[in-house]
């Protein structure tokens, strides 16, 4: 794929490419029982469960709970320009999907359905991957997680950051 | 519920207001003289200047008014309440991920006070190069004086620099580089180090605490969650903003539309905001969108045996320039960045235990920037702004080699700052992340891939760039009109040919309130 074509098709267009797209996703079952416990904003059921498997793996402070985690991602979404929206709810199912490890890690199943340590593998393999799509894809998926956990006070424990000083101003 | 009067037929102005546009009801029309479409650096000094020459001037802004009470220093709140995209903004290909704010007083609400004329090599370079004839620096320098005043700009004293800060200005200081502290837009700061969450103390002079409030007591109005949609263009001139409520959750549309009919427009958007009006206007083509620079930034963070705390202080009082200017190379220009936890997170590579062992060490590490001067080789023509399907902006920026090439030295210089400071190691890169334990490893910059790096951006400048000739620009820089719809000027960041090579709040104010009383000139002839 040259670079035209990926600047052209956007960067779903590409990574759907890169993971030989065209054939059509096989959709493996994914393991949904990481249930959200508010109503979801954004993201499907199958997303959202998709999203608390990554946070699993992304942020492992003793008492980071995934789906809290995913929850503030769906909220944030729900803000997001709609296309980003879209986009973040392919990259999960692609992130998820079989065939993309089939085709170039010879993964056999979702990434809901593997063992902690084979999905620390998959992150890590989008994450030194050669294509620019899985980099980007690892990045996103990353930072959302950990930035989620991170920004709010339960996220502070064991970090040193004691949060804001009280500021009481004269009136 | 507040009523607006139509301006016509009326012969006392309405008083000025700051009014929530959910509470207008739907349909609604209003009319003013003027009418600023965003409420940021350039669009607060230029109403407020209109304002004061007795102008009726709206002012529509599509964040919300946010004042101290909202400032709770808490990045899970106030990221979403006061970032585009809760901060999350990214270019097309995902490579950098955009700060810009969204809130009554623009990112001024939200920027971390640093305060610098423009250079004057830039406005040089811009008469050379990008034919901007009539603005000098002689021309902006009584309003510099005038903006540095009215916002409190002074000058930081070393002693009050945080720790975070002052080892970046030793380490310099250690290398024999340039470095100075900056002067900044605070009165009164209690160096808490939310500058970047809204100031919770007021201190931080920004357009939602000065220009804005001094051009509501004039009698303007500033109608917050306003989004404007369109320009509607008629027989060569604006007639109206057509625009949309935005809804509680301070993002997506209520449903609710309102009209704006003025004489004149003046559009204050910002970079990325203001091209995209014009493209959803059918006013794009040509250099709309077309030269937007960023000054991307890569980063070092440092771990030092003592506490640094780089969450508390003044997020920015220390600059160093020493490389600014390299030649035919791009330059660059080196900050501290305070790191509280999100954005902590968010800057550090890495996933899973690896992540959190770098997390647990957040009060011993020091994080320093190097910001690109990007858009003053020819080779450079930036990024490009387009118009999702939705309507939302598009910004497209592929990071040039020579950039790229710059920040590696950047980032090398950054990590001698360090060492040279008293670094136990210095960190550095997402693909992959690298720790150096001391200046032998300086080295491994050499052949480190800096394509592959997530890259930030807190600048967004050009998008509707100035100059005389109308081939290449989308205004004229005489008094920021656009060069075929004559009742329209383009007042902020959006205009600069290049980016500035310092951050560029100052240098929109004197240009936003220089080119305001020219337009007070003319206008009133």
């Amino acid at each position: 794929m040259n670079r035209r074509t990926f600047i052209r098709r956007g960067f779903f267009g590409g990574l759907l490419l890169a993971v030989g797209g065209s054939v059509g996703l096989l959709a493996w079952p994914t393991d949904e029982s990481a249930h959200a416990r508010q109503p979801l904003r954004a993201l499907t059921p199958r997303q959202f469960a998709v999203l608390a498997a990554i946070a699993g793996r992304t942020v492992t402070a003793p008492r980071a709970d995934p789906i809290t985690i995913a929850e503030r991602v769906d909220a944030q979404m729900a803000t997001a320009p709609p296309e980003v929206r879209a986009d973040f709810g392919k990259l999960l199912l692609l992130f998820e999907n079989a065939l993309a490890g089939f085709v170039l890690d010879a993964r056999a199943k979702p990434f809901t359905r593997l063992s902690p340590a084979a999905q620390d593998d998959v992150l890590a393999d989008w994450r030194d991957s050669r294509l620019a799509v899985r980099r980007s894809g690892y990045a996103v998926l990353r930072k959302l997680t950990e930035a989620a956990y991170y920004a709010a006070p339960d996220g502070w424990e064991g970090t040193g950051y004691p949060g804001p000083p009280q500021i009481s101003v004269p009136t | 519920m507040s009523e607006l009067v139509p301006l016509h037929n009326e012969p006392k102005k309405p008083a000025g207001a700051f009014v929530d546009a959910a509470t207008l009801a739907d349909g609604a029309t209003l009319e003013a003289d003027v009418v600023v479409i965003g409420s940021g650096a350039g669009g607060a000094v230029v109403a407020c200047e209109l304002q004061r020459a007795g102008f009726d001037v709206i002012v529509l802004e599509e964040g919300g008014h946010h004042t101290r009470a909202d400032f709770k220093m808490r990045e899970d709140i106030n990221y979403p309440m006061l970032y585009q995209e809760s901060g999350a903004r990214a270019t097309k290909d995902l490579g950098m991920t955009i700060l810009q704010g969204r809130a009554v007083g623009g990112s001024t609400v939200v920027n971390w006070t640093t305060s610098f004329r423009t250079p004057p090599r830039v406005y040089e370079h811009w008469k050379k190069a990008h034919a901007v004839g009539e603005i000098s620096i002689a021309d902006l320098s009584p309003h510099w004086d005038a903006v540095e005043e009215r916002l409190h700009v002074e000058k930081v004293p070393y002693e009050q620099t945080n720790r975070n800060n002052r080892v970046l200005f030793d380490g310099a200081t250690a290398l024999g580089l340039q470095v100075d502290t900056t002067r900044r837009n605070v009165k009164r700061c209690m160096q808490s180090g939310y500058c970047g969450m809204g100031c919770p103390v007021d201190a931080k002079q920004s357009m939602l605490v000065t220009y804005l409030p001094d051009a509501v007591e004039r009698g303007a109005r500033v109608v917050s969650r306003c989004r404007v949609d369109k320009l509607v263009v008629a027989g060569g001139s604006v007639g109206k903003a057509e625009c949309s409520v935005i809804g509680d959750d301070g993002y997506n549309t209520s449903g609710k539309r309102v009209t704006v009919r003025a004489r004149r427009f003046v559009l204050a958007a910002g970079g990325i905001g203001s091209p995209s009006i014009l493209i959803r206007s059918g006013l794009g083509g040509g250099m709309v969108g077309r030269r937007t620079f960023l000054h991307p930034v890569h980063g070092v963070f440092a771990h030092y045996k003592d506490p640094i705390e780089p969450y508390y202080g003044a997020p920015q009082s220390v600059a160093s320039h020493a490389h600014a200017e390299r030649g035919d190379d791009p330059g660059l220009f080196y900050e501290a960045a305070p790191m509280h936890p999100m954005l902590a997170a968010v800057a550090t590579a890495g996933f899973g235990a690896v992540h959190r062992q770098l997390m647990e060490k957040l009060p011993y590490v020091a994080a320093h920037i190097a910001l690109a001067i990007d858009g003053f080789h020819p080779s450079e023509e930036g990024g490009t702004v387009t118009v999702r399907p939705s309507g939302a902006p598009l910004l497209d920026y592929q990071t040039p080699l020579r950039i790229r090439q710059a920040l590696r030295e950047g980032v090398k210089w950054l990590a001698k700052i360090n060492f040279a400071a008293g670094a136990e190691e210095v960190g550095f890169g997402e693909f992959p992340m690298l720790m150096l334990r001391s200046d032998r490893d300086l080295s491994l910059f050499d052949h480190y891939d800096m394509g592959k790096q997530p890259l930030f951006s807190a600048h967004v400048m050009g998008g509707c760039k100035m100059g005389d000739d109308p081939k290449s620009s989308v205004v004229r820089s005489k008094d920021l009109r656009h060069h075929t719809v004559e009742n329209l000027h383009i007042v902020d960041g959006s205009v600069f040919p290049t980016s500035l090579g310092v951050n560029p709040q100052e240098s929109i104010y004197g240009l936003a309130r220089l080119v305001a009383s020219r337009l007070v000139q003319s206008w009133k002839a």
